[in-house]
């Protein structure tokens, strides 16, 4: 099946700050950059025909600009008014399917940023797959995507304004407003960058896996129970709680009394960024000092958090600045090698559990290892979702031994600490 | 009109989970109505862009954007 679109618009400009930053990392991770790929499973309303749901497609990608934007050389963005897309017509399981289009990397240059296939059952569509390339959106990019999607095949438009294009924030961000936010989140950057340890895991770990990629995943209800009291008892959100713990065993993995972590940020806090299917996922650079009591540590991570969190929405090429002249004035490459993801749409929220709920709970906790490859932009990637929290790491710095025990000492942490 | 202005900023940027009528009366800090760190970065880049200033995050900037009234008297007295 094919997907016509003809759109009025179409241009050329630079990449957006988030379009730049992923490009980094995918350039960092090929040829395993598949690893940035991720889709999204639609449930289509009613009873849709493949020729009902090919024209809500068609509309989709007519709407946004970011799903007919690709790579230019040298780096650039190109949108296009007019192209073809093809969806494979499949009876398969819809999260199998899923996963066969996110396993090979994009042709950036050449291939629209979107893969479709839908699921159908006789005449009915049932599920329609979407695969997104990481350079076109983000987690929260591929949300608006699939709430338009829906809100065509349910009313044929989306009311509103026309949505907001790459192109346009390209030149905001360019403009005197951007530079001032540029500005501002450069002077974080460089001021933590002065205080910072040049790296975190710099040790070797002397147990490499082959290959040296690795990812487990904790599944633990207590943990979840635990963060949520946390949160109650200290007025935080859960996200700052996670990050803090996070944080916090980082440093004692790695011998550091002050911890560098970059917290994978949504940036959509102003409106012409919130309606927008693109991506805007850039890193904040957090520091925190985590000797002393974690209470202590969690008191001022808050206020940490927040600031770590605005400077995610930075200019890369003043971040590349500032970390190439504090590389040259210690001798040594600064980065930090170590990132915290809280991929959950929506925080769960503060909430009480007393130490009966904990032990009740405790025995639930699983640990299951998910995947491993050659390359990755980082040593130590911590990723938050709906299933529990993940550890990516590189066993050359941080054994296979080293992940599990992490894991399960950050749930012991974060138990413990609620049940004071 | 700045108080006023500034509730519907925090409505707007908790998506409504505080009215405007709410931020206006409220006796507890903001983020004690439900205002979330998210909400809080929002406020804050609505202020700076609608009232060209700086919001700073330290502790003490975070204090002011949970109190309507400093933050209306701050804006005031620049």
């Amino acid at each position: 099946m094919t997907i016509r679109f003809a759109a009025p618009d179409s241009g050329t400009a630079p990449l957006t700050w988030g379009q730049r930053a992923i490009w980094e990392a995918v350039e960092r991770t090929a040829p395993d950059d598949h690893y940035f790929n991720f889709g999204r499973v639609l449930k289509v309303p009613g009873r849709r025909s493949v020729t009902d749901v090919t024209t809500a497609l068609t509309a989709l990608v007519e709407r946004h600009g970011a799903l007919r934007t690709r790579l230019t050389d040298p780096p650039g963005q190109r949108l296009e008014a007019t192209g073809r897309l093809t969806a494979e017509i499949t009876t398969g399981d819809p999260g199998k399917v899923l996963a066969e289009l996110a396993a090979t990397r994009f042709d950036y240059h050449a291939e629209w940023p979107l893969r479709v296939a839908l699921v159908v059952d006789g005449d009915v569509v049932t599920h329609v797959v979407l695969v997104f390339c990481h350079l076109a959106a983000d987690g929260l990019g591929a949300e608006v995507a699939l709430r338009d999607l829906r809100t065509l095949l349910l009313r044929g438009r989306v009311p509103g304004p026309a949505a907001p294009r790459p192109l346009d924030l390209a030149a905001w961000q360019a403009g005197a407003e951007g530079r001032q936010v540029a500005g501002a989140a450069a002077a974080h950057w460089e001021r933590e960058h002065a205080l910072m340890p040049a790296t975190m895991f710099a040790a070797v770990s002397g147990d490499p896996a082959d290959p040296p990629i690795r990812r487990a995943l904790l599944r633990s209800p207590a943990l979840h129970l635990a963060v949520r009291a946390i949160a109650l008892a200290h007025r935080a959100s859960t996200s700052t709680v996670l990050l803090a713990a996070t944080a916090t065993l980082a440093g004692r993995f790695s011998g550091s009394d002050r911890c560098a972590m970059l917290p994978i940020v949504g940036n959509r806090f102003r409106r012409d960024t919130l309606g927008i299917v693109s991506t805007l996922s850039q890193e904040g650079l957090f520091t925190l000092d985590v000797d002393g009591p974690f209470t202590g540590v969690l008191r001022a991570a808050a206020p940490a958090a927040m600031r770590a969190y605005r400077s995610a929405y930075h200019d890369p090429a003043d971040r590349a600045r500032i970390v190439r002249d504090e590389s040259a004035r210690r001798g040594t490459p600064v980065h930090p090698n170590c990132c915290f993801n809280d991929l959950r749409f929506a925080d769960p929220g503060p909430a009480a559990c007393t130490p009966a709920d904990l032990d009740a709970a405790l025995p639930e906790t699983a640990l299951e290892w998910q995947m491993s490859q050659d390359k990755l932009n980082c040593r130590f990637c911590v990723h938050v979702s709906a299933h529990g929290v993940s550890l990516t790491a590189d066993t050359r710095h941080l054994s296979g031994a080293d992940i599990e025990r992490y894991l399960l000492g950050l749930e012991d942490l974060l138990v413990e600490a609620a049940r004071r | 009109m700045i108080r006023e202005r500034l509730a519907a900023l925090v409505a707007e940027s908790s998506d409504g989970a505080i009215s405007a009528h709410e931020a206006l009366t409220a006796t507890v800090p903001l983020t004690a109505l439900g205002l979330t760190s998210i909400g809080q970065l929002r406020l804050a880049d609505a202020i700076e862009t609608e009232f060209g200033v700086t919001v700073d995050l330290t502790g003490d900037g975070l204090d002011l954007l949970d109190d309507l009234d400093r933050l209306a008297g701050h804006l005031a007295g620049r």
